[in-house]
């Protein structure tokens, strides 16, 4: 059996089932089935990676015709170092946002789940799609159920949000259409499959015109699904009104689809392309994501907006990273987008439960709910020390070498970045030293009066356990994961000089 | 008496090759014998024989779908039977039938006579399957003026209506005036290309293999292309294209919605069926045809999806986003005189546009009240609350139609600008992208009208709470077509598999 | 010198043009109907005359479809015509106006 169709199938399959009116507590039962078991096999090919047959870097290659095959478009499966950690982390993030979503009391909680599902099977899909067409088409299939559910579950502003986060991500999501058929007519090899492409790109090469074009396209187009500055006003407003599970599932996995269309698609097949535009996207993410948002999110009083801005913010790192053009550099994005992936989770499901204790998202009006959750304040602080990347974090690794790799190429706004990290801990210290410590205001004490704050019930440990343990994992233990990146990207990347000896990335 | 020649010609007259046809046209005339020989209270059942009937030759004409006669013409070159042909004579059954469940939902609330309806849509729909395998002017026009005329009763069915009326009208002036136009423009084709003064001419320049010869040999011939003009034009008003769409919105909300939607499901292919046939025929003034084809594509793409964005009553919305519908398959059009696929990408296109539609128009069926013409976003309010199958059904619908994937309309969309992109109409591409991008909003808010809570006036105690907004309830064998449609769009959507290969795509 | 082809499709276009032109600017309904009639009367005259000076009896054929047609076009105007007069009392264009947003 394809264990990696079955993690794409299986939470598709139980939404369908869902839908067709499944009866209501079986269904919520076998939900805790379709979020474990793309977890649980991500896991298994993961321990199985390294001793599986390899076809230009990828493995578990299978393919399926889903009657396109004359356009060359074909349901192609596989994993390469690259995709595995992304696939691993979608699959971890999956199942917490979905035991979050379980455990809330969401109204009309079937239909939530069954969306929730139904994005879940998508974010499995782009990870282990080899075909691009397919790579995309998993993503909109993951990206429809989020409008929905901003739009129905959704906070302040849904409707507003979620109209916003439709028009902006489908001019993105097209212009990068766009590009991949551009791709797909101009390399000759008529036909998605990404190694096809690959070897025929290796093969013929591309003038350096199209490759300018069709990059700009790409990068623009992944960059508004990224959140690049200045077309990134989609994100703080919908993750601000987005339901917690949606959010931690958006800003941890799906929002990575563009980053990882970048890395695995538009700087291999267009390395010409890339160079012309390295410098503005360079700029571009550190400038303006890190400098300009970080000083904006410094400015933010609500909780859930300073989160969303905050994983605004640390996208400009990633862009940075991509910009090197370098095995380093891309290998610390790559190693970045999983440990964030994990911390943007975890934050959004700490302030999703704060509010639950809280009432509001308004930091002035908490404080020292320390007291009354010791163990969501340690979660919380634990989580935005992750996210600023102190040593100890997944975080740390992915920024450290991005740093390094960027210091080659671009001193100055490597200098900019790291002022960054310093930007990020204001904002992050504070947010918790708000929340946590201090006396509560007197707004606060009132709502802890008549509706006293528990800690952390357990259903909702568990999810944010399963985040930190695996933020921690990454943190410890680098190796686990760098070994195979480095491997692929080196693989991919042959024509890139590789400027700083490996090891470094390995650390 | 020349009888040789006569036989001869009768040689040619391969019935069986448009049995389907016949077997429409005999079902239409039993559903009027029904009426005169069964009594008053059993009436209710001829529009189920409508049905049965329809499915039977459905499957009667898949079974047979791979026939000898494909290929072939027949009946002294009047027909042409091809793939494409094939595939559009099913399409125009399945729509048939569609159309008579929807036909029979809504004709219930009508005081009206119930079996017309069905009789005149089954002889729509058989003179659409032979316009779409037309290989002759004359059979052109026949089954063009079947279905124009069939569409006017149609259009102003409910007589008691004056919005039926009035939109009949409208449709009558509009579809004979670009008759009128057409026909001129058969006119000086067949005059020009029958010219013995000219080279290549024919005895037989109706035939549209002949004119094609002529229209090679004679490239500058100032009345031919006056006559393709006109004849391009006539057409366009049948797909609603710029600057001959302006009878839409009014005919689309003042039909009844099954009309509505036959018009804009079956009627639009119709005229597609002809636009790829004689972009072919008209191959010799290749870069006329394409000048006139881009400009109206760019046009009716930007008009009808600006238009929709305003409209709040959903038949002019529907109505006018299928304007924009007939720009991205006028790019198909275009992108098939360079890429042979793209013939396959438009028949996908319009089945999944069919399948979209089905959906759509019967969840209005559904939700419209008394008076049909007036159908607004605003009924459509916690539609998914009270009626959550129709609302997960419009959702489906509006979602395939805005092609959003993964539904079926998505990978319509894509094959069409796929070959688009390989026929280098970059321009096109980018207008049809832009149109996609507006799209989204309309359709967008249709289905947020139907499924986010919405702000309502506050009821104060004294006044009358405001009336519910009509709805049916969904009888079987509408929940059968709805249900079969929505899923439809879904499957098709992550598996073409023989669709796909049985329009080349495979 | 005789009436030659020229002479028979111009006299179709102008035809032609006074139908086209009036079914653009004339308010009344019935008025229009009757340019759209003229519409169909140019092609005949164009299509005959093509038939005749080509030598070729399609044209003439055609006319006969042409003239079916029309038959039923006018008896389905007329009724629509007839039965919008019942209710709305009146048949000019610009006083049918009830479908709009």
């Amino acid at each position: 059996m394809d264990l990696l169709l079955i993690a794409i199938v299986a939470p598709l399959v139980l939404a369908l089932a869902m839908v067709l009116g499944l009866p209501k507590a079986l269904a919520r039962n076998l939900a805790y089935l379709g979020f474990a078991l793309p977890a649980v096999i991500g896991i298994i090919l993961w321990c199985q990676f390294d001793a599986a047959a390899k076809e230009s870097t990828y493995a578990f290659l299978t393919t399926y015709d889903t009657g396109l095959t004359g356009l060359g478009i074909n349901l192609t499966l596989g994993l390469n170092g690259i995709s595995l950690p992304l696939f691993v982390m979608a699959g971890i993030v999956g199942l917490a946002a979905g035991l979050y979503a379980l455990q809330s009391a969401a109204e009309r909680l079937n239909h939530y789940v069954t969306l929730l599902l139904v994005m879940q099977g998508g974010l499995m899909g782009v990870f282990a799609s080899v075909d691009v067409f397919f790579f995309y088409f998993f993503h909109e299939l993951a990206l429809i159920p989020t409008f929905i559910m901003v739009g129905i579950w959704g906070g302040r502003d849904r409707n507003y949000a979620a109209m916003k986060m439709t028009i902006y991500l489908t001019v993105g999501a097209m212009l990068s259409l766009i590009g991949l058929i551009a791709i797909y007519y101009t390399s000759g090899a008529q036909t998605f499959d990404m190694i096809a492409l690959r070897e025929a790109i290796a093969a013929e090469g591309l003038s350096t015109v199209a490759q300018r074009n069709i990059f700009g396209l790409l990068m623009f187009g992944f960059g508004i699904l990224v959140s690049l500055w200045p077309l990134h006003t989609w994100a703080p407003l919908g993750y601000g009104a987005a339901p917690s599970s949606v959010a931690m599932l958006h800003a941890g996995v799906l929002k990575k689809f563009g980053l990882y269309g970048l890395i695995q698609v538009a700087l291999p097949l267009l390395p010409e392309g890339a160079a012309h535009w390295a410098l503005i996207l360079a700029t571009l993410g550190v400038v303006g994501n890190v400098l300009i948002i970080g000083v904006v999110a410094m400015a933010q009083r609500d909780l859930k907006q300073l989160v969303g801005y905050s994983s605004v913010m640390h996208m400009g790192y990633a862009f940075l990273g991509v910009a090197c053009l370098s095995v380093v550099g891309v290998g610390g994005v790559v190693f970045m987008m999983v440990a964030h992936g994990f911390s943007a989770a975890l934050l959004f499901l700490l302030a999703t439960s704060i509010h639950h204790r809280t009432q509001t998202f308004d930091l002035d009006e908490m404080g020292g709910l320390v007291k009354s959750a010791p163990v969501l304040s340690a979660f919380f602080v634990a989580a935005t020390l992750a996210s600023i990347g102190l040593p100890g974090f997944a975080n740390f690794w992915g920024e450290l070498t991005i740093f390094v790799a960027a210091w080659q190429v671009f001193p100055t706004l490597t200098v900019i970045a790291i002022a960054g990290v310093v930007i990020s801990a204001i904002y992050g210290l504070r947010a918790a030293a708000k929340v946590f410590f201090g006396p509560p205001t007197e707004a606060f004490a009132k709502v802890l009066q008549e509706q006293p704050a528990t800690d952390l019930t357990w259903s909702e440990r568990l999810p944010a356990l399963l985040l930190l343990v695996a933020l921690l994992a990454f943190g410890f233990w680098p190796k686990l994961m760098t070994d195979s990146i480095n491997e692929s990207v080196a693989e991919i990347y042959p024509a890139v000089e590789t400027t700083v000896p490996a090891d470094v990335a390995r650390n | 008496m020349p009888t040789e020649l006569l036989q001869q010609a009768a040689a040619d007259n391969h019935w069986a090759a448009i049995g389907p046809e016949l077997m429409v046209g005999c079902l239409a005339l039993l559903l009027l014998v029904l009426e005169i020989v069964l009594p008053k209270a059993r009436h209710e059942i001829i529009p189920s024989v409508a049905v049965v009937g329809l499915l039977g030759i459905i499957t009667g004409f898949v079974i047979n779908y791979h026939t000898a006669f494909v290929g072939q013409t027949t009946f002294n070159g009047l027909l042409r039977h091809s793939g494409t042909g094939q595939f559009l004579r099913l399409f125009f059954l399945l729509a048939a039938t569609g159309v008579s469940v929807l036909g029979i939902v809504a004709l219930k609330r009508q005081k009206m006579p119930k079996v017309e309806f069905f009789a005149i849509t089954l002889v729509v729909s058989g003179a659409m399957m032979l316009l779409a395998q037309a290989n002759n002017f004359v059979m052109l026009f026949v089954a063009l003026e079947t279905v124009t005329v069939g569409f006017y009763i149609l259009v102003s069915y409910t007589r008691t209506n004056p919005l039926s009326l009035e939109a009949g009208l409208k449709y009558l002036i509009m579809g004979a005036l670009s008759s009128g136009i057409l026909l001129f423009g058969i006119a000086l084709l067949y005059g020009v290309a029958g010219n013995p003064a000219l080279t290549a001419a024919s005895a037989d320049s109706m035939n549209f293999d002949a004119l094609r010869v002529f229209l090679y040999a004679n490239p500058d011939n100032i009345i031919a292309a006056v006559g393709i003009v006109l004849v391009l034009s006539g057409v366009a008003f049948k797909v609603g294209a710029v600057p001959f769409q302006i009878w839409i919105p009014d005919v689309y909300q003042g039909a009844p919605t099954p009309v509505t939607a036959f018009l804009a499901i079956a009627s639009k292919a119709a005229g597609f069926a002809i636009l790829l046939t004689l972009v072919t025929v008209f191959d010799g003034y290749q870069s006329l045809v394409v000048g006139v084809l881009t400009v109206m594509a760019i046009a009716t793409i930007l008009f009808g999806n600006l238009a929709a964005l305003t409209q709040h009553n959903v038949k002019r919305l529907i109505g006018l986003s299928g304007v924009s519908h007939a720009g991205y398959l006028l790019v198909g059009v275009i992108a098939a005189i360079h890429v042979p696929f793209a013939v396959g990408a438009i028949c996908f296109y319009l089945f999944a546009y069919l399948l979209g539609s089905l959906a759509v128009f019967g969840v209005m069926t559904h939700v419209s009240g008394d008076d049909d013409a007036d159908q607004d976003m605003d009924h459509y309010a916690d539609l998914a609350k009270t009626h959550p199958f129709l609302g997960v059904v419009l959702a489906v619908g509006l979602g395939s139609l805005a092609g959003i994937p993964p539904l079926a309309g998505f990978m319509g969309k894509l094959l069409v600008f796929l070959a688009a992109f390989e026929a280098g109409l970059y321009a096109l591409l980018g207008v049809a992208i832009l149109g996609v991008v507006i799209s989204i909003y309309y359709y967008f808010g249709w289905i947020k009208a139907a499924f986010f809570p919405q702000w309502r006036p506050p009821v104060f105690e004294g006044d009358d709470p405001l009336p519910e907004p009509p709805r049916q309830v969904v009888s079987t064998p509408a929940g059968i077509l709805l249900a079969t449609a929505a899923l439809a769009s879904v499957l098709l959507g992550f598996y073409q598999g023989p669709l796909g290969a049985w329009l080349g795509l495979g | 010198m005789g009436v030659g082809l020229t002479e028979y499709l111009t006299v179709a276009a102008v035809v032609f043009a006074i139908g086209f032109v009036g079914v653009l600017v004339r308010k009344n309904t019935l008025v229009i109907y009757m340019c759209l009639e003229l519409m169909l009367v140019a092609s005949t005259i164009a299509f005959v005359a093509f038939s005749r000076f080509n030598g070729t009896m399609e044209g003439n054929v055609f006319v006969f479809f042409i003239l079916t047609v029309a038959a039923a076009e006018v008896a389905v105007g007329l009724a629509i015509i007839v039965a919008l007069f019942r209710r709305r009392q009146t048949v000019q264009v610009e006083e049918l106006n009830a479908l709009k947003n």
